[in-house]
């Protein structure tokens, strides 16, 4: 268990270092007003992934001081480029149907920054039922940005969770590598990123204790690291976490001395921005991974 | 002989199982025998098809010829058995010889067969589950209805791991491994083991993408019914 520890805290602190050194690079190329948010992949999504990362390592507590002041650099930064929520505010109160700025918020107002005028506007879309034509799983994505913010709904967890692919239990070899993503994301959701483990049923338990080591296998041989994380992510979000060490140094292999950790297993380019535009992800994904891991192991809340 | 002449031969013998299985009469041992142009080739494909040779017996409760029987009685004797297997691959020929044997002896009224040795052998162990399902996947003559021993015993014990092993190569479209681990999920389900898929959509799903190599189509109608489906 001590090797596993040891694995899972440098994986997700080089990740968060390499995050944190790399930073500006995700940032709105010059001033966020005249960002095409039209194109969240490109700067907006990203910025939503970083405040992500950074605000579980700040709930579970469980990382160094380097990387827990490293986190909440992170999170101001990114609080900072979306000039402190305003964007998010304009942006939900323009367009009541998306769901990122919600999402988004969630992230920082976990983190407790928070921003009045767009509360207000998100319990009225809540209030409105605004954001409801979404996959099954990104229903659960909006019912817990909801529940994390503090907005009092009549979402159905379960209920929403069977209308997944993961709920219906289908046979184990009916999965593809987009299915796969939408099953992990399922997992995050529901437990809130692990803190609730408790809120998946056994039926869900069992089939995912099953079927884990074999989609975590596949995906590996294939060199799929960033799926490779979601997937351990996923692992420590059981009743039971599921925490394998050869899985783990396995991960850890693949990670650089820079602390990047490729997406999966083609060349990595020299050129930094480029290496960080085609590789953040999957540092976001280690980082949550490790924090997870280490905190389960550790006995931590989630 | 060579080694590809002897694989295309047990692919005609496996073809000719399939079709008596499927009603189009007896698998014809002899004929099977004198119609090759190499009949040594011919015996090596019988030992290579191993027990399957015996599906129509075992399944529809034809009869077994002398003629045939000494077919295979030949087999061993041109091919003799590894008597004290050490490397993988001799121990999976010695499970596999074994229940060709073992099955002749039934359907002769001989005498039984001795076990090779502990099926942990040649299985290992099952926490390596990846390993240990293409280790059962090529014992897979032994999963016949009405099958029993150590190995059916082992693998029989070991539900979640089979059906990971099978999930594995279905995902790795590796329809070889998955068909013949099929095979031994739909006899783990005849035995009344629980298992942690649906043994009939697997048997379909496997059978959609196996292609149309006899020895595979055997594994899938041996799965088709010891699950009981059409």
């Amino acid at each position: 268990m001590t090797s596993l520890v040891h694995t899972a805290h440098d994986v997700a602190a080089r990740a968060l270092g390499w995050l944190h050194t790399n930073r500006d690079l995700g940032a709105f190329e010059d001033d966020a007003a005249t960002t095409d948010l039209n194109d969240p992949e490109g700067a907006y999504k990203p910025l939503c992934e970083l405040a992500l990362a950074s605000s579980l390592v700040l709930r579970e507590g469980v990382a160094g001081t380097n990387e827990q002041r490293a986190a909440r650099a992170l999170v101001g930064f990114t609080w900072q480029q979306l000039r402190e929520g305003d964007l998010l505010y304009e942006r939900q109160l323009r367009h009541a149907l998306l769901t990122d700025p919600l999402e988004t918020y969630a992230h920082h107002a976990r983190s407790g920054l928070r921003h009045e005028a767009l509360e207000q506007t998100l319990v009225q879309c809540a209030v409105e039922d605004s954001m409801t034509e979404l996959l099954p799983n990104r229903r659960l994505a909006v019912a817990n940005a909801h529940r994390i913010v503090g907005i009092h709904r009549d979402d159905d967890f379960t209920a929403m969770l069977r209308q997944t692919w993961l709920g219906r239990i289908p046979q184990p070899w009916a999965l593809d590598w987009y299915t796969a993503y939408y099953m992990t994301h399922t997992v995050f959701h529901v437990t809130d990123w692990g803190a609730k483990p408790g809120d998946l049923p056994p039926d869900v338990v069992e089939y995912l204790e099953n079927w884990l080591p074999v989609w975590i296998d596949v995906w590996a041989e294939a060199g799929q690291w960033d799926l490779l994380g979601e997937l351990l992510i996923v692992s420590a979000c059981l009743p039971e976490p599921r925490c394998d060490l050869a899985e783990w140094e396995l991960f850890a292999s693949a990670q650089h001395a820079d602390g990047l950790l490729p997406r999966d297993d083609r060349p990595v380019v020299d050129d930094t921005e480029q290496r960080y535009h085609d590789h953040k992800h999957t540092a976001v994904v280690a980082t949550i991974a490790g924090t997870l891991a280490m905190s389960r192991l550790l006995g931590g809340q989630a | 002989m060579d080694a590809s002449s002897c694989a295309r031969d047990a692919a005609a013998l496996a073809d000719r199982v399939l079709g008596a299985l499927r009603g189009s009469g007896g698998v014809g041992l002899a004929d099977f025998l004198a119609s090759r142009a190499d009949p040594t080739a011919g015996l090596g494909a019988v030992r290579l098809v191993g027990a399957d040779i015996f599906l129509p017996h075992v399944v529809l409760n034809r009869p077994l010829t002398a003629q045939d029987a000494e077919v295979v009685a030949a087999s061993f004797e041109v091919f003799p058995q590894a008597t004290e297997p050490v490397a993988p691959e001799q121990r999976v020929m010695a499970w596999h010889d074994w229940s060709t044997a073992r099955l002749l002896a039934t359907l002769t009224g001989d005498a039984a067969v001795a076990a090779p040795d502990d099926p942990a052998a040649v299985l290992g162990s099952v926490e390596k589950w990846a390993r240990w399902s293409v280790a059962v996947a090529q014992l897979s003559s032994l999963a016949h209805p009405g099958a029993t021993g150590p190995v059916v015993d082992a693998v029989a014990a070991q539900p979640q791991a089979l059906c990971r092993g099978v999930l594995r190569a279905a995902l790795r479209r590796d329809f070889v491994i998955a068909s013949r681990l099929t095979r031994w999920v739909a006899l783990t389900h005849a035995m009344g083991v629980r298992l942690p898929v649906n043994p009939v959509v697997l048997v379909d799903h496997v059978a959609l993408r196996v292609g149309s190599e006899p020895r595979q189509l055997l594994d899938l109608a041996v799965a088709r019914h010891l699950v009981g489906a059409p």
